[in-house]
């Protein structure tokens, strides 16, 4: 911590950084990709906007009602989602993350407070920081409405829990990113995860022994663990707030101080992650696997796959060892079980549930961890040839079509999506019940129609919008922003209709109708499917250019 | 274009307004050492993509091996072996699981391409650390698995890009011995370099391309003489204020007539006296 003190001209070196991301950004707008992403981020950008604003009006709302009944103890009901959503959102839904990698800035003459200054304002330019920070002003405006004299003690202490929240978000980022950078470290976290998963059948008890008592609501979910949130910081802001409506100053201040103790203690933290990649840590597993006994001159054959071309096969082995080898990309594809966990714990607003989202509707779990797990593998699918880099190159000098290429990467991506679907019904099973046979079947059905309608977007995304991407960095998977557009849009469409199918069936007790609809859907994609891979060695050779331009070219 | 190993005519290439490739017509033996040299910008890189299918040309046509480019790719593709620029290789697997990878993809069977790979490992001095990853390795270990994976499938022709830059002497002896023994065995090497010294060493024939459009293409015996014989030239009308092609006795180095070909002195007014 000593070696925080600003140097001379870190102004000016941060002025720079901000000039050259502007300029990289102008540069950008030359090419009509470039313009398209604008146009694409634009709308994206717009999309968070009306959440963001609608989130504020809310917020507001809520702390001004809060506030004017007398139950300002009660802001913890609003900081407590702004704080999960904050610290889940960039881990959950990574096609929106993106770390600022800012390793080239070492070789500069950038003093550690500079370097991680940098680190934490850019690492926070992300939607999760800019949502939940509109959201906080919506409780500051709130609170402001309701009791302005009270608006100094709640802006201070809105201020510190944002503080703490983009200080924890940067050092869960930088320490996620440290344990899955290197093989012993990511068995652990293996281990840890399968804990975890066994813990999933004590929940099931444990819910319902309690949704069993008098009052299986919100409230007295909150009364419950009141006591245990107050010292967190969700808890311990509110606590801040309502202690100074009281007028119980000196406890207000004492409540700020925890905040403050948070802030700090969370930055010694990500202060030490900062520190060691501010002299040049090097995660590779080189020296480990140097160590590690091989044997000279024999090199074991590739896989073989029944039926498949050599080629095929050889690329579908070099995806799987990909992935395997990249602890970011396993670690978003666990979170599918991981957020059925989250749902779990949630407190239904429903009073027929057994006190847990989904509990009146547990046997959509398995559905929606499902088409969960569909959007997490959209982020390789959109952009499959995103981690190969320059390695791109060698699917245009080999005498191997781009169809067959294609070919092997959705295979690859469509087994692994069949791995998770297994791993989400064992969660499903184990966290709310067994799914039923027949949401079982539909599930599987609903999942066969979507696949290819994913997969032909992705494989023409990812030769029209390319981004070279970093399997082995956390937080570097994101993909172009036209891609993320377009994959929302067909998403919409996809999930829409799967879940309109879904319920029409369920509305009638006939789960097997939605089976039979989305096996025709399924045939009508799976033909749309085979038409433009066959035409995509077309396409391929169209865009070559640009697509090896973007992926060979210095991040 | 029939019986050269590399042909073009015309070959053309524009990004927009700017031409990088013009009206080039390249004739390369069977069995020629070629090098082909230009400075840069020059659009050494831009042809070697078209030749090898990574670039389509905007005008023009490529003959490889008595075949059309553009109407044979595939079957093209599966005579030659390329080591692009950037090296084309996938940093998340080992050395031998990317040599085999690409034995594969060039249509070796499992077996086989097993066995090159760990001969091409042991050639190339790679196969003491098995389960390194290729990220992790040296430029000049990439750069030597980069070669060994463009010979895998035993290729008639081999295009180059730049591969001895940022190679030290060791790992360039070994790639200087693999390339020369593929020449002994009857293949054509087509390679761009900026270092002179090894063109100069290595190459049977070269071409130089400047401004995108090529100014000298022949043995180094038939530029150099070409030089000569400009320069001869043009010593009467300068009053004899041009300096002597060479010292008697001497011949000119590939390095004055690369100079002497495109032109190379820089403004003595450019003195940057503010470097320590």
């Amino acid at each position: 911590m000593a070696e925080l003190t600003f140097a001379p001209g870190v102004r000016e070196q941060l002025a720079a950084i901000a000039r050259v991301r502007w300029q990289l950004f102008v540069n950008s707008l030359r090419t009509l990709r470039g313009r398209l992403e604008l146009v694409s981020h634009i709308f994206i950008t717009l999309g968070f906007a009306a959440g963001g604003i609608g989130g504020l009006v809310a917020s507001s709302a809520g702390a001004y009602y809060v506030i004017s009944s007398g139950k300002a103890e009660w802001l913890a009901v609003i900081l407590w989602p702004i704080f999960l959503f904050w610290q889940l959102f960039p881990v959950v839904a990574t096609a929106f993350t993106e770390n600022f990698d800012t390793s080239n800035l070492l070789r500069f003459p950038l003093s550690y407070s500079s370097f991680a200054l940098i680190r934490i304002i850019y690492g926070s330019l992300e939607p999760a920081t800019m949502l939940s920070s509109l959201w906080l002003l919506g409780v500051a405006v709130g609170v402001a409405m309701a009791s302005p004299p009270l608006f100094p003690w709640a802006a201070l202490a809105l201020l510190l829990f944002a503080a703490v929240n983009i200080l924890l978000a940067r050092m869960i980022f930088s320490w996620v990113e440290r344990w899955l950078a290197q093989r012993r470290t990511r068995e652990i976290l293996g281990v840890l995860f399968l804990f975890f998963i066994i813990s999933f059948q004590l929940i099931g008890p444990l819910m319902s022994r309690y949704g069993r008592s008098a009052h299986p609501d919100l409230r007295q979910f909150a009364e419950r663990i009141l006591p245990v949130q107050r010292l967190l910081p969700p808890g311990t802001a509110a606590s801040a707030i309502a202690s100074a409506a009281q007028g119980d100053y000196a406890i207000a201040a004492g409540t700020l101080g925890i905040l403050g103790i948070y802030c700090a203690a969370i930055f010694w933290f990500l202060h030490l992650r900062l520190r060691a990649q501010f002299h040049g840590e090097n995660l590779s597993e080189a020296p480990a696997l140097a160590e590690t006994s091989g044997e000279r001159g024999i090199v074991s054959v590739g896989w073989s796959l029944p039926g498949i071309p050599g080629s095929v096969a050889a690329i579908f082995e070099k995806e799987i060892r990909y992935l395997s080898r990249s602890g970011p990309m396993l670690f978003t594809l666990i979170m599918p079980v991981f957020i059925l966990f989250i749902f779990r714990l949630t407190p239904s607003t429903s009073h027929r549930g057994s006190g847990s989202f989904l509990g009146g509707s547990s046997d959509m779990a398995f559905p929606i961890g499902a088409a969960y797990a569909l959007l997490i593998l959209t982020n390789m699918v959109y952009n499959n040839f995103g981690p190969e880099g320059a390695g791109v190159q060698i699917y245009f000098t080999a005498p191997v079509p781009i169809r067959s290429v294609m070919l092997a990467k959705n295979l690859a991506h469509s087994t692994i999506l069949a791995l998770e679907m297994v791993l989400v019904w064992i969660g499903a099973s184990l966290i709310y019940k067994p799914p039923a046979l027949a949401t079982t079947l539909a599930t599987i059905a609903g999942i066969l129609f979507a696949l290819p309608v994913n997969l032909t977007v992705g494989n023409l995304l990812s030769i029209s919008s390319p981004k070279k991407i970093d399997y082995g960095t956390f937080g570097r998977q994101r993909a172009s922003n036209t891609t993320v557009f377009a994959s929302f849009g067909v998403q919409i469409v996809v999930v829409g209709l799967a879940a309109i199918t879904l319920m029409a069936a369920r509305s009638f007790d006939r789960i097997w109708l939605a089976t039979a609809v989305f096996l025709v859907f399924a045939a009508v994609a799976w033909v749309v499917y085979a038409v433009v891979l066959k035409g995509i060695d077309h396409m391929a050779f169209g865009h070559r250019e640009e697509l090896i331009a973007e992926l060979t070219r210095a991040s | 274009m029939n019986s050269a190993a590399i042909a073009t005519q015309g070959l053309t290439r524009r990004f927009g307004a700017l031409t990088a490739v013009e009206d080039v017509d390249l004739r390369v033996a069977p069995g020629q050492f070629f090098g082909f040299l230009g400075p840069n910008g020059a659009g050494k890189s831009t042809t070697i993509k078209m030749l090898t299918g990574l670039l389509a040309p905007t005008a023009g046509r490529i003959e490889i091996l008595g075949l059309d480019l553009a109407a044979n790719s595939i079957e093209v593709k599966r005579q030659i072996g390329v080591v692009p620029e950037g090296m084309a290789l996938f940093g998340r697997l080992t050395g031998a699981e990317y040599l085999n990878f690409v034995g594969r993809m060039y249509g070796l069977d499992r077996e086989t391409s097993a066995k090159r790979a760990a001969e091409l490992l042991d050639f190339m001095q790679l196969a003491d650390q098995p389960k390194k990853l290729v990220t992790d390795y040296s430029h000049g270990m990439q750069k030597k698995l980069a070669l060994a994976a463009a010979v895998i499938h035993g290729p008639k022709i081999l295009f180059l890009d730049e591969p001895f830059e940022g190679v030290d002497a060791i790992a360039s002896g070994t790639l200087k011995a693999m390339l020369q023994s593929m020449i002994s065995r009857g293949a054509t090497i087509f390679l761009t370099s900026h270092v002179l010294e090894i063109v100069e060493r290595l190459c049977s024939h070269l071409a130089i391309i400047h401004r995108g459009r090529l100014v000298a293409q022949g043995s180094l015996e038939e530029l150099r003489a070409g030089v000569e014989a400009q320069a001869a030239a043009a010593l009467p009308s300068d009053g004899g204020q041009a300096a002597a092609v060479a010292a008697p006795g001497e011949k000119l180095t590939l390095e004055e007539i690369f100079l002497r070909t495109v032109g190379g002195a820089r403004p003595a007014d450019q003195e940057l006296s503010w470097l320590s």
